[in-house]
């Protein structure tokens, strides 16, 4: 039998109370007139002199009274065994250890290994158990058939074992990937046999740098939880050093300065830093560093001149050094009015000097280093072929040659030639020669050609080269035919009535994707004058990526060979058309560029676990590429790969090639310096399936016990039965009482 | 006509009195009526008297004697002879004209019983007999009942009508709340100017701290004075087995009382505070006598006559009608 509200069976001890009634011989209902009581005292009540109680049937009956009320408020019932509805006992548990850079913090990994293990050891022997490691890619560590491979003694070792050969890596944390993907294993795992709930043992620092962005909306597995173990540091002041990236548009002959930001963590207690170059080796400042003052929760940027002897080194060709890197804003080529220099001669330039910035004052260090490499600065030529002075606003090389700015990024190089030697036409110029047509990536051609430069053309185009054909005229008809191989092609003036405007574009192409945006992508507001009239259809694979509201196309694209031919039916200076002095034009151009096949210019910044992309090897380039990692090792990647992604450790990685050698930094994900614990809510917040804490679970089972317990006895009502038989004994007590005071009295 | 009980009595022979004559007091109660109760025992205390084999007690202290073939029948109590069908002499002597007065204790306590008889009942029959003999003998008598304080007063009389209303005032039930001996001691000594014959019947159970200085008093004032102390034989062992809640007959108070255990100091108490009573009367030449409930009232009467007769002791008078005068 069980009980209610068991506290009450304590006052079955008020059975005491009838016996000890039962032993004091005292007839209080007694009562004996006297005539005075000046000589006598009050006597204290006594116990029977006799050893035995009396009345033994009242005591026993009066005591049953008392046990049987006790046993009514105590609510009795008897608990019946409830079938176990729960499924199968076997659980499915996926231990996810964090690897990230933040648990290279103190005492974090040790904790996590012993947490990690802790958990193991609870597994019951039937429970499938996954460990997986994750930073910013989740790595199996012990698989389900691992574990369910290992012997039951051997399985806790095999966990702890492979943990301790693992340390924290440099990545970031990509906790909502992590969580997803545990739980599809989870999902997975249980689809196949009927297993128990599953669960997800989440040991991390939970630092709010964590990602978490994945789990926003996930529709999580039913019958799997997470519970989290979340490891704290000890109390510390944290500050990190970020790279501030300059944008693209700074002129290259800006004072030679490297921007930081130190980001102090709001729960830090020190406020006071230092910021400098660092030695090689990274613990001593090169110099002197530079005082910094940021609050708690607050950053700072700080400029660093490059120190002294430091610079980026000209580019040079077979240790020769060529032109200077940086040109001069002069708007003319640096080899306007000398012998025209082969643009081959122009390498590309590189970093020489301290290479790394150091932060100190703080408490952890694995986030006070960021590793610099400037930007190299992309060097390009592009070949304009057309008459006409070049401060000439009718022209359109005024324009073009204002189109092209330099940028630390790109240096674009403007050749200019001239159809052919014509001293009528512009002395300064030189005749386009075949040669000429070589290094350019982009072929702009605004007059016709000479028959044999129009076949010299054909052929770089064919090879892959993209000439663009600036119809501001119908003259060029014949150049265009010979490059398009046609017989001819006509070209008719076509006169709007006032205007053309662009009625129809391509904004799937490359070139008009830039201005899919609706924010961009109105050309109603430029207006064309003249244009020239050809039958795209009369073009072998030609592409109109461009008509006027007349349906006469604007701009086609013609793919020819390797490379292509694009063909503006009208020039964009203002005689023509007012594109040169839309906002449209510089971003048309460059994409122009971009899509003759001119290399995008390469970071040299990136984090740890990016991937790299590398430079394309030349043709002809059969050698692999090797990559020295920053401590020292060399990965030698096959020939023709086009990305690296090793990047394992912050660094720099010195790619050695064909080519000459390009440096790359490889810095921690800023995110990770975020140390400050997450929002306990936040997880809940995104919808993950918290598992109840063990306390929380006791109370819950009690608490289901309980309700159970009193549905039993709302069903039994065992204590309507105690009180029925409890007056019973009552009413006999009364008359055998009564009974016995009438036996008396007679 | 009543019927008289017959005399029955468990205590030994007294003043030569055989047992058999004494009237038991139990029985003596069965009689309702005060006045008759008290002439029972007074004419069997004269007849345990004409039976006694002391004689010259009798004849010497007594107004009658029998009458012998010498006397002059004049003088012959008609009275006597139609209640006893005998001759007594009738002596006339100045000095029987005594006043007479009987203070009695009405309260509570007094109602106490444990015989059957209660100590009120014993003290009113006594307080009734010894009023009944005095004023047989032409006596003036009055009475004086109170509890904690004077209920009923009658002067000292001897007229007609006079005794029956003693009777009445005897008669009365004893309900006091309290016992207070001072208040009539010393509303008697006001108002009784004149020697008389003090009767003090009580149970004596209150305080008497004060009770010496206002019998000091009463003689003072020439009076001369009697104690009866009546008390239940009970209240002198406290005789009972079974504790109880023992309630006070006056305050009401209860208290849990286990006889076995209180019984010795009770008795301790109530024996030091009886003889405190005795040694207070003993200085005062106060005569003491103690009586419980349980034993016949003419000892009680013979003990009172003992006593007067000891007082009288001293030059004896003349009587008259005695031969040869």
């Amino acid at each position: 039998m069980s009980f209610l509200t068991p506290v009450f069976l304590l006052g079955a001890l008020a059975v005491a109370l009838p016996v000890l009634f039962h032993l004091i011989r005292r007839a209080t209902r007694r009562r004996t007139p006297f005539s005075s009581l000046m000589f006598l005292t009050p006597s204290p009540p006594r116990l029977t002199q006799r050893s035995r109680l009396e009345h033994i049937l009242l005591l026993l009956l009066r005591c049953a009274v008392v046990g049987l009320l006790a046993l009514v408020f105590a609510r009795p019932f008897f608990r019946k065994a409830v079938p176990d509805t729960s499924p199968s006992a076997a659980r499915r548990l996926v231990v996810l250890v964090d690897t990230s850079a933040s648990m290279r913090r103190a005492n974090l990994w040790t904790a996590a290994r012993e947490q990690a293990a802790a958990i193991v050891r609870q597994a019951a022997p039937a429970d499938q158990v996954a460990v997986f490691t994750f930073d910013r890619q989740v790595s199996p560590l012990v698989s389900f058939q691992q574990w369910t491979a290992a012997g039951p003694g051997q399985r806790v070792a095999l966990v702890t074992g492979k943990l301790a050969a693992l340390s924290p890596g440099w990545s970031a944390t990509y906790l909502g990937q992590a969580l997803i993907q545990a739980a599809e294993t989870l999902a997975d795992a249980g689809g196949k046999q009927a297993l128990g709930p599953g669960r997800i043992f989440l040991i991390s620092d939970l630092q709010e740098g964590c990602r978490l962005e994945p789990l926003q909306g996930y529709e999580w597995p039913r019958n799997v939880q997470v519970s989290v173990q979340p490891l704290k540091s000890r109390p510390g002041s944290n500050a990190s050093l970020q790279l501030v990236s300059e944008p693209d548009d700074i002129a290259p002959q800006a004072a030679p300065t490297i921007r930081v930001r130190v980001t102090n963590a709001a729960d830090s207690r020190r406020d006071q830093f230092r910021v400098g170059w660092a030695q090689p080796d990274g613990r001593a400042f090169a110099g002197t560093p530079t005082e910094v003052y940021v609050p708690p929760g607050q950053s700072r940027v700080v400029p660093l001149p490059l120190p002294r002897g430091s610079g980026i080194l000209p580019a040079s060709v077979g240790g020769q050094t060529a032109a200077p890197a940086h040109s001069p804003d002069t708007g003319a080529p640096p080899s306007a009015g000398k012998a025209p220099a082969s643009d081959q001669e122009f390498a590309p330039a590189h970093y020489a000097g301290p290479d790394r910035i150091l932060l100190q004052g703080d408490d952890e260090d694995f986030d006070n280093t960021v590793f610099v490499v400037p930007p190299e600065t992309q060097r390009l030529s592009v070949l304009y072929c057309g008459s006409g002075p070049e401060k000439d606003t009718a022209q359109p090389l005024y324009f073009l040659r204002r189109a092209f700015q330099e940028t630390r990024r790109q240096a674009v190089q403007l050749v200019v030639r001239q159809p052919a030697a014509d001293a009528r036409l512009n002395p300064a110029l030189a005749a386009l020669s075949a040669a000429d047509l070589q290094q350019p990536t982009l072929l702009v051609v605004a007059d016709p050609l000479p028959e044999a430069l129009a076949d010299a053309l054909r052929s770089q185009v064919v090879a892959g080269k993209t000439a663009l054909f600036v119809l501001r005229s119908g003259a060029p008809a014949t150049t265009l035919a010979a490059v398009l191989g046609l017989d001819r092609l006509a070209l008719e003036e076509a006169a709007p009535r006032n205007y053309a405007i662009l009625g129809e574009i391509e904004f799937r192409h490359p070139l008009f994707a830039p201005f899919a945006d609706p924010r961009f992508n109105d050309f109603s507001k430029i207006h064309f004058w003249k244009y020239r009239r050809l039958d795209a259809g009369a073009i072998p694979s030609a592409r109109i990526l461009a008509r006027f509201d007349s349906g006469d196309p604007a701009l086609i694209e013609v793919s020819l060979g390797r490379g292509r031919v694009l063909i503006l039916t009208s020039g964009w200076q203002p005689e023509d058309s007012q594109l040169a002095l839309s906002t449209k034009f510089v971003p048309l151009l460059y994409a122009m560029l971009e899509q003759s096949g001119a290399p995008a210019p390469l970071p040299t910044q990136y984090h740890v676990g990016d991937l790299i992309p590398l430079p394309q090897a030349g043709p002809g380039d059969k050698s692999s590429p090797v990559v020295r990692a920053p401590d020292g090792s060399m990965i030698e990647l096959p020939a023709g790969q086009t990305n690296f992604s090793s990047t394992l450790a912050p660094g720099i990685y010195t790619l050695a090639s064909a080519g000459p050698p390009r440096r790359y930094a490889v810095n921690l994900d800023a995110a990770e310096s975020r140390t400050a614990p997450l929002p306990a809510d936040e997880l809940e917040r995104l919808g993950v399936p918290l598992a109840p804490q063990d306390a929380a679970i006791a109370l819950d089972a009690q608490r289901k016990v309980r309700l159970q317990d009193a549905e039993l006895e709302n069903r039994q009502r065992l204590w309507r039965l105690c009180l029925i038989v409890a007056l019973g004994v009552l009413l006999v007590e009364t008359w055998v009482a009564a009974k016995m005071v009438r036996a008396k009295v007679t | 006509m009543f019927d008289v009980p017959t005399p029955r009595s468990a205590h030994p022979p007294r003043y030569g009195v055989q047992a058999a004559s004494l009237i038991d007091p139990r029985t003596l109660m069965s009689i309702r009526n005060l006045e008759l109760r008290a002439r029972v025992v007074v004419e069997g205390f004269w007849s345990g008297l004409h039976r006694s084999p002391y004689h010259g007690f009798s004849v010497e202290f007594t107004e009658y004697r029998q009458y012998s073939p010498d006397d002059d029948p004049r003088y012959l109590d008609w009275r006597v002879f139609a209640r006893s069908d005998r001759y007594f002499i009738k002596k006339f002597e100045d000095e029987t004209n005594l006043r007479c007065y009987v203070l009695s204790d009405r309260s509570r306590s007094m109602a106490y019983g444990s015989t059957g008889c209660t100590k009120a009942d014993y003290a009113a029959t006594l307080a009734a007999t010894l009023t009944y003999f005095l004023y047989m003998q032409g006596d003036a008598v009055g009475v004086l009942t109170f509890d904690q304080e004077i209920r009923d007063y009658l002067p000292a009389r001897h007229r007609t009508g006079h005794l029956r209303q003693v009777m009445l005032a005897l008669e009365k039930p004893a309900l006091g709340q309290g016992t207070s001996l001072a208040a009539p001691l010393e509303r008697i000594v006001e108002i009784v100017r004149k020697r008389s014959l003090m009767i003090l019947i009580s149970d004596f159970l209150a305080p008497i701290e004060r009770l010496e200085s206002h019998l000091v008093a009463l003689s003072a004032c020439g009076h001369e004075v009697i104690v009866f102390q009546v008390l239940d034989q009970a209240e002198l062992d406290l005789s009972f087995d079974e504790p109880s809640m023992f309630e006070d007959a006056e305050s009401g108070r209860t208290f849990f009382i286990d006889p076995r255990s209180a019984r010795k100091e009770y008795r301790r108490k109530l024996q030091a505070h009886c003889q405190s009573l005795q040694t207070a009367c003993q200085r005062l030449g106060i005569a003491c006598e103690r009586l419980t409930t349980d034993r016949p009232l003419e000892l009680a009467l013979f003990g009172f006559l003992r006593r007067r007769m000891q007082h009288k002791r001293g030059p004896r008078r003349m009587a008259r009608g005695s031969a040869g005068l």
